[in-house]
């Protein structure tokens, strides 16, 4: 046994130490099942996608136009950005409940380090899986977009790389809203399974719903849900995209938000479901 | 604080000897601790100290506050009302300084197990920062899971990741081990090693305080020991002056033990009586004992009932266990 030191200090919770950071990263990363399903719904999509869409094209290219047009990014992006939604939920809550649900948390608790930094660490362990999952994903989309598309007129074709620029970013914050929404349900309830089937129906049910119908008396209270509030800031590269209402409609029934009310409510979303699922960990009994 | 030498050279503390404690330097120093769930006080103001550098039995039945207090003194829930000190650190108020030298396992072990015994330690070795990572295969090694290291956890026994536990606690290289029943679910030979790895901790000077439902294994570990019942800490001293007060008993081996029981069945002579297959066990009420087993032998020979042997035995830990505590009390 070495002398104590016991006046060693604790660092502060933010930002949080790198090794634990990685330590996280580690734990998520030898999830198997999670990281298929993840890098199947981020990677393998638009491959499988444009590989289809290539096939068809070369088989009968007079019925099957080129694989990289136009209203096939707004497609594929809007999809991945539908089941990246739900997989970064996934990944969210799994970061927010692991240590509890496997028992490491008090483990981890009796360490000594702050709850809040063992919290804020699993926001860049599990992005850092997402978005770089993400990022390929959309490399492959904006490669096929490049290389697989038809002739365009010069102008459309010179806006090419600032839309994909545009979609891409547009597609990221997408899963980083799912990933720390989830983050915070998770954390918030202390279990995976409930806070990804509440947060996928919320995605594909009710928010389309909210989107695309006008509800008396809430005077378009909708615009406060982040589906929404995504939706609206969709470049329009993308507005040609899949329909995303169960009804049929993709058209929104709510008058358009400003930019700084759009910025101002996916924000709120993820600072306070951050915050949420911070205060839980606190305050928790381990 | 003394400790004694880390290369364990030096004799760990006996009972009624702590090493630490006496000029105020306690391990751990509980005050008028209190922790309810709603109208039950799982700890109910309890006082306790525990010296440096020795082991330290927290004994009850299941259902008594054991865990609870371990809870609260690792940060893990919050009391109600009290104070705490681990090692002369205030918690939770220093609650991150105070664990920086302590390990602890809280009920059963468990680890992520996806991952290698390895791997876990590597997380709980970043939590703690340091140099606990370089603590990893030394910890491994000594609680001899060097070879099934690299083995998800998912495929330990239960005696293994116990054995895990207490290699995550070692990564601290604690002063203090808080040990909330480390012989749960260990076949005999896993309660061998585990009472063999925690000497080998006090030996080196390290303060092991263990909270167990079992008598035999306190004992037989601990130097010290406080009995809890209710939430509340019933007697705290070394085991050798609780054991001691306990008494003396007789085993009585006869030709008619129904007969002998009614003719020792006064309160000079016996206690209380055990009538047993081919004799009785006699407590002797306070007195000389030697005398007081002369005196069974003349009462039985006058009855004439034949004595077949008198044996004096102390009682253990376990009689005088079960005659403070109220649950296993109400049983007998």
């Amino acid at each position: 046994m070495t002398q104590p030191s016991l006046a060693a200090a604790r660092p502060a919770s933010w930002p949080p130490p790198l090794p634990l950071i990685a330590a996280k990263f580690l734990e998520l990363r030898k999830r198997r099942i999670l990281m298929s399903v993840t890098a199947a719904f981020t990677v393998a999509t638009p491959i499988i996608f444009y590989g289809i869409r290539e096939t068809y094209h070369l088989i009968n290219p007079a019925l099957y136009g080129p694989a990289g047009s136009r209203d096939a990014l707004a497609t594929i992006v809007t999809l991945m950005a539908q089941f990246g939604f739900i997989v970064a939920v996934m990944l969210g809550a799994t970061a927010g409940t692991s240590d509890l649900t496997d028992g490491m948390f008090r483990h981890l608790v009796i360490t000594g380090r702050s709850r809040l930094a063992l919290y804020l660490a699993r926001i860049p362990a599990g992005l850092s899986i997402l978005v770089s999952l993400a990022a390929v994903g959309f490399t492959v989309t904006a490669l096929a977009t490049a290389f697989l598309g038809g002739p365009e007129p010069a102008t459309v074709a010179a806006a090419l790389p600032g839309d994909l620029f545009r979609s891409g970013l547009w597609f990221e914050l997408y899963l980083v809203v799912g990933f720390t929404v989830g983050l915070g349900l998770g954390s918030l309830m202390g279990q995976r399974t409930v806070p990804v089937v509440l947060l996928t129906v919320w995605q594909i049910i009710i928010t389309p719903a909210l989107a695309t119908h006008v509800l008396p008396h809430l005077i378009n209270a909708q615009r406060l849900v982040v589906g929404v509030a995504m939706y609206q800031m969709k470049p329009a590269v993308l507005a040609a995209g899949v329909i995303v209402s169960p009804n049929g409609g993709e058209q929104l029934a709510l008058p358009p938000m400003q930019t700084w009310a759009m910025t101002a409510v996916i924000a709120g979303w993820i600072v306070g479901w951050l915050a949420i699922g911070g205060w839980k960990m606190a305050t928790r009994d381990a | 604080m003394t400790v004694t030498s880390e290369t364990g050279g030096s004799p760990r503390p006996r009972a009624g000897h702590p090493v630490a404690g006496q000029g105020g330097d306690w391990a751990v120093e509980v005050h008028e601790l209190t922790k309810r769930f709603g109208r039950i006080a799982a700890v109910d103001n309890v006082d306790l100290r525990v010296p440096g550098g020795c082991a330290f039995g927290y004994l009850g039945p299941n259902g008594a506050g054991k865990t609870t207090l371990i809870r609260v003194l690792l940060g893990l829930t919050r009391a109600d009302s009290g104070t705490m000190k681990l090692l002369g650190v205030p918690v939770p108020a220093v609650r991150g300084r105070a664990l920086a030298r302590v390990g602890a396992i809280v009920d059963e072990p468990r680890f992520h197990g996806h991952l290698t015994g390895r791997e876990n330690l590597k997380i709980l070795a970043a939590a703690r920062g340091g140099d606990a990572d370089k603590q990893i295969g030394p910890a491994l090694d000594r609680t001899r899971l060097t070879q099934r290291a690299d083995d998800k956890v998912s495929a330990y026994s239960m005696g293994m990741r116990q054995r895990l536990g207490i290699a995550a606690c070692l990564l601290a290289d604690p002063q203090l081990l808080i040990l909330d029943e480390p012989m749960n679910g260990l076949d005999p030979v896993g309660m061998h090693e585990m009472r063999d790895m925690l000497r080998g901790l006090t030996d080196e000077g390290r303060t092991v305080m263990l909270s167990s439902h079992l008598l035999d294994e306190v004992e037989r570990t601990c130097d010290q020991v406080a009995i809890v019942d209710h939430g509340k800490v019933i007697h705290s001293g070394p085991i050798g002056e609780l054991v001691a007060g306990a008494g003396v008993a007789v085993e009585v081996q006869c030709s008619d033990p129904a007969a002998a029981a009614r003719v020792l069945g006064q309160p000079a002579i016996a206690s209380s009586i055990d009538v047993t297959d081919g004799g009785l066990t006699v407590t002797l009420p306070p007195g000389s004992a030697r005398e007081q087993t002369a005196e069974i032998n003349r009462l039985l020979a006058e009855a004439g009932i034949s004595v077949h042997g008198l044996r004096q035995t102390h009682a253990r830990l376990e009689d005088w266990f079960l005659s403070v505590t109220s649950r296993l009390g109400e049983d007998r």
